[in-house]
């Protein structure tokens, strides 16, 4: 179902796309296409995800509980101080070298690279979005985390009610910044063996050695970030109207 | 945990806050009857808002007992100072305890209405279309129904200052605490304000008012208390200390702000 979605996708953009285009991006437009639905699926869910686990992430680390906060705070530490690149290294081909012996019922996830892929993603993106998310809760008001005490809200209830909305709408235009800043960190998941849209790009270079297709690729990758600032621009707005 | 405590509806006994090396309060005690109007009045840094304050625990004193109704408020003594024994006590304390701050401090992204469902629903439990009832009802008390739908970024700051009003009439406290709430205010919104004001004390809601508007003190209030520097330098009805006060730093103050 979901299938033959992409199908009436692929087929329609490629059919008005051919007559537009140079005869390489025609002959490869599937392909391209396929890449480019691969990359949003990912980044789709690995920023939903991700966004879910920071909130998770940003909750333990204000919480006060030690056994909470240390472990978020050296999950986030661990994963803003190392390259993507080397994240994804060690999961799929370190944790993946050992095997069906080793990892057992694991394996079935640890050999999927898309999986991996996914998984990476968004554990990158939890530690980036807590720490924008915690800036936005350093900078509301404080007079809103008292009126909520005052009335005899919970830490937790005055977090999720009051304080973590407000944090998200301050933090907006930086988590926009996140968005198109893990689309391009997304490219490095073709290392794993991901086709997604640099995966396909590789693909269809080391068939024809046109350097043409990297320009196909920044074209797609382009309309991709523009896509994602007018979702950002269009939830701005939205806040725009009751943040003063 | 409830220990009883005579008449008194709110009482306060030896009352001490210090900020790291700073006494702010250095030993207040008094207390207040169920429908007075206790005033708190005194110089900036004098430290009545600071006994506000300490009264819903938004600081925790560092010495002292608190009393609600008899219920004693969930504190225990530490090495330095003290610290909150029971967190869920202190909520439903605090839920009974409505706060009116300077700035109002309304929830910015929500609209007034949802203001004052808010505490209603997520505090208290109730369904959410008896909620909505009773804000309406409240809103259109304060003068501001029309506003409902507003962001309190729409509205001024004696329309929000209001709308924070029916937030906090929305709980049923037991007691009304204002922190300055014409402070904030353009001076032709502190009337409409204060009259707010006047009609919850005719009604015989139990209130503690740190203001600067004598004229709204001496009028309304049961008993003025006068602050000075950490400590209770007068207190009496409002004739006896506006109409004859005994200390030097009292009649120094009048002096000046009347």
């Amino acid at each position: 179902m979901y299938q033959d979605f992409k199908y009436l996708i692929s087929d329609g953009v490629c059919a008005i796309a051919s007559p537009v285009s140079g005869d390489l991006f025609t002959k490869f437009c599937p392909r391209f296409i396929d890449g480019f639905v691969v990359t949003i699926e990912l980044l789709a869910l690995s920023s939903t995800l991700g966004f879910l686990l920071a909130v998770g992430l940003v909750l333990a680390r204000m919480s006060g509980h030690r056994v909470l906060s240390i472990p978020a705070n050296v999950f986030v530490y661990c994963f803003r101080g190392t390259p993507l690149l080397v994240q994804l290294w060690i999961i799929y081909f370190g944790i993946g070298s050992f095997g069906a012996e080793g990892l057992g019922p694991l394996w079935a996830f640890f050999k999927e690279p898309w999986l991996v892929g996914l998984l990476v993603l968004t554990l990158n993106t939890s530690a980036y979005v807590s720490e924008i998310l915690r800036g936005g809760l350093v900078n509301v008001d404080k007079g809103q985390a008292e009126a909520a005490m005052a009335i005899g809200m919970s830490w937790f209830q005055s977090m999720r009610r009051i304080l973590l909305p407000q944090a998200i709408r301050i933090a907006w235009p930086a988590y926009g910044n996140e968005l198109v800043l893990l689309m391009k960190g997304s490219a490095l998941i073709s290392t794993i063996t991901v086709l997604d849209l640099m995966g396909q790009t590789r693909t269809i270079f080391a068939r024809n050695f046109d350097l043409t297709t990297y320009l196909y690729a920044t074209v797609l990758y382009l309309v991709l970030a523009g896509l994602i600032t007018l979702f950002v621009v269009a939830i701005e707005r939205r806040f725009a109207r009751n943040l003063r | 945990m409830v220990e009883t405590n005579g008449a008194a509806y709110l009482s306060v006994e030896g009352l001490h806050k210090s900020f790291d090396t700073l006494d702010v309060i250095k030993g207040v005690s008094f207390s207040g009857q169920e429908h007075e109007v206790i005033s708190l009045l005194g110089a900036s840094g004098s430290g009545k808002s600071t006994i506000l304050r300490c009264i819903n625990l938004l600081e925790i004193p560092t010495r002292g007992t608190i009393r609600i109704d008899g219920e004693k408020l969930p504190l225990k003594q530490r090495e330095h100072g003290m610290a909150i024994s029971d967190q869920k006590a202190l909520s439903a304390i605090r839920a009974r305890l409505g706060m009116v701050f300077q700035q109002f401090n309304l929830w910015v992204h929500m609209t007034v209405l949802e203001n004052v469902i808010e505490g209603p629903i997520q505090v208290l439990g109730i369904p959410k279309d008896e909620a909505i009832a009773k804000a309406e009802a409240l809103l259109d008390r304060v003068g501001i129904a029309h506003k409902k739908d507003a962001y309190p970024s729409q509205l001024s700051g004696g329309q929000q200052q209001r709308v924070a009003i029916a937030r906090t009439l929305a709980m049923d406290p037991k007691i009304l605490l204002f922190d300055e709430p014409t402070s904030a205010l353009d001076p032709e919104m502190v009337g409409e304000v204060l009259s707010v004001m006047k009609d919850l004390a005719a009604e015989g809601r139990t209130m503690v008012v740190v203001t600067h508007e004598m004229a709204f003190a001496r009028e309304v209030s049961d008993k003025v208390i006068f602050l000075h520097q950490g400590k209770i330098a007068e207190e009496g009805t409002p004739d006896q200390v506006f109409g004859a006060p005994q200390t030097a730093e009292c009649q120094q103050f009048l002096a000046k702000v009347l």
